[in-house]
């Protein structure tokens, strides 16, 4: 075999750091060869107006493998590998380069806002639904070329924008993590309903390993049982989650889940309390979710967490006989720490910076003193 | 008036999860220029008073929760029937506290009314 250089993308973000890549971006990365195979059978046929197919051993000796990762943050290195029993490369060799050269280039018109119709046909823009759907908010995959030495970014953004430059492309698949209710689940039909806390509800199938966690979801409907359901999500042009195309994971929820409970605030307008409440910011809102995912230790008591007429949020626990409140200021990531012991009256304030990992740090050394701080 | 008079207090729905009230259901936010408003129990039950709060004034509530006049007083706390709104209306005045005084007085007076339970609940749904 001889083995051709043929694409060396870099992927960004702190999951690729010290040369890791996740097993599901390994996916990403395999839909490459199917999308590089067929736009190179579409360069060919440019080339020859006169033929309607190409040659029916076009791929033949040819493969596209994964050869390592390099570091960078990691950069897996793909390789086109040729037969070595042919004498002479294939000439679709020329094409695979030249199909890399158009998909390259439509993933720099996307990311520029340049027109993506003069480097790829509709029908090969269709591969971005599976390419990129594991990428996170942030991150991205940087693909350069001998010809196009600038990076071209595939990144959620455009990534949905080579989908859906595809005329006939109604919807987009990411994939995603939604928290809600079970409303329904349908045995026969193997599907379930996840209700979001707007009421709408998404449709999604019901498999073997996750029939378990579905049905106790189900039972526990009426007492308010959440899960957290982590699967690929059918999104349509407006970015609305319309179904679920296939579920991984069904989680049971805690009943004080964090941002299960933030989603709940979400909905809130302003004029909430009264025609006056001031509703929480969504950005405050998501900062404060994933600042609880990263800094609040499992092993702790959740608090419950009420909105504020200020627009902030409070975080509550009554450990008898204390009750703490840490009033949070979404805006400024600071909170007020106030605990009070009501049979002596004695009384605790601090005000934490929850933008440092230090004000968390001693909100959670705190509980962990108190008497039933840790769950 | 009398110190076994109920102060009967709305607790909108944001304010209740898993069944458990915040302590700001009895501490003033600063547009009520520390004045919780309150209904004189005397005059109107928990049921009247969430009907006229959601029916007549059209402001969402769970349910109705009452400290009383004595429990105020005991905190330092003076009520005062204000009926310009409408003639039920009162307040217990929190003037004169700091914040940090505030927020324990108002903790102190939610265990209190927590204690004595749902004065009157919503309709599940409602």
């Amino acid at each position: 075999m001889t083995e051709i250089p043929f694409l060396r993308p870099r992927l960004v973000g702190s999951r690729f750091e010290n040369r890791a890549i996740p097993l599901e971006v390994l996916k990403d990365l395999a839909v490459i060869e199917e999308m590089v195979i067929e736009v190179a059978k579409w360069k060919f046929l440019c080339a020859h107006p006169e033929r309607r197919r190409s040659p029916r051993r076009f791929t033949e000796g040819i493969e596209l493998k994964l050869t390592g990762v390099e570091e960078g943050s990691a950069v897996p290195v793909i390789s086109l590998f040729l037969a070595t029993s042919l004498l002479f490369p294939p000439d679709s060799q020329h094409y695979f380069e030249e199909a890399r050269e158009a998909i390259v280039g439509a993933i720099g018109a996307a990311e520029r806002n340049k027109a993506i119709g003069d480097h790829l046909p509709d029908k090969a823009l269709s591969y971005f639904d599976r390419i990129g759907r594991s990428l996170r908010e942030g991150e991205a995959m940087e693909f350069t070329t001998p010809l196009q030495p600038a990076p071209s970014r595939l990144t959620r953004e455009t990534r949905r924008k080579l989908v859906f430059a595809s005329a006939t492309t109604v919807s987009l698949t990411e994939e995603t993590a939604i928290r809600g209710l079970i409303p329904e689940a349908d045995q026969d039909d193997k599907t379930f309903e996840i209700q979001l806390v707007d009421g709408r509800k998404i449709k999604a199938p019901l498999e073997t390993q996750t029939l378990e966690a579905v049905l106790e979801a189900f039972i526990g409907y009426k007492n308010g049982a959440r899960v957290l359901v982590q699967g690929v999500g059918n999104f349509s042009r407006g970015a609305n989650l319309q179904s679920f195309e296939s579920v991984e994971h069904v989680t049971l929820l805690d009943p004080l889940d964090v941002p299960a409970r933030l989603d709940q605030l979400r909905i809130l307008k302003d004029g909430w309390l009264e025609g006056r409440g001031i509703a929480p910011s969504a950005s405050g809102l998501a900062w404060l979710s994933q600042a609880f995912s990263e800094h609040f230790p499992d092993e702790l008591r959740l608090p419950y967490l009420y909105p504020v007429a200020e627009g902030g949020i409070q975080a509550e626990w009554s450990l008898p006989p204390y009750e703490i409140t840490l009033e949070i200021d979404l805006v400024g990531h600071k909170g007020e720490w106030h605990e009070l012991d009501l049979k002596t009256e004695a009384e605790e304030l601090k005000e934490l910076q929850l933008s440092e990992p230090d004000g968390w740090k001693w909100l959670a050394d705190r509980l962990r003193r108190l008497p039933g701080g840790s769950a | 008036m009398t110190n076994e008079t109920f102060l009967l207090r709305q607790v909108h729905p944001s304010w209740v999860q898993l069944n458990r009230v915040t302590s700001q259901v009895f501490r003033p936010t600063p547009k009520d220029q520390k004045r919780l408003s309150v209904y004189d129990g005397d005059q109107i039950s928990a049921a009247g008073s969430w009907r006229h709060f959601t029916e007549a004034l059209g402001y969402a509530s769970a349910g109705v929760l009452a400290v009383t006049q004595g429990e105020c007083l005991h905190l330092d706390l003076a009520v005062q029937a204000d009926p310009t709104p409408f003639p039920e209306h009162a307040f217990i005045d929190f003037s004169g506290f700091e914040e940090g005084q505030i927020k324990k007085k108002s903790k102190q007076l939610t265990a209190a009314a927590v204690i004595r339970g749902w004065q009157h609940q919503a309709e599940p749904g409602a």
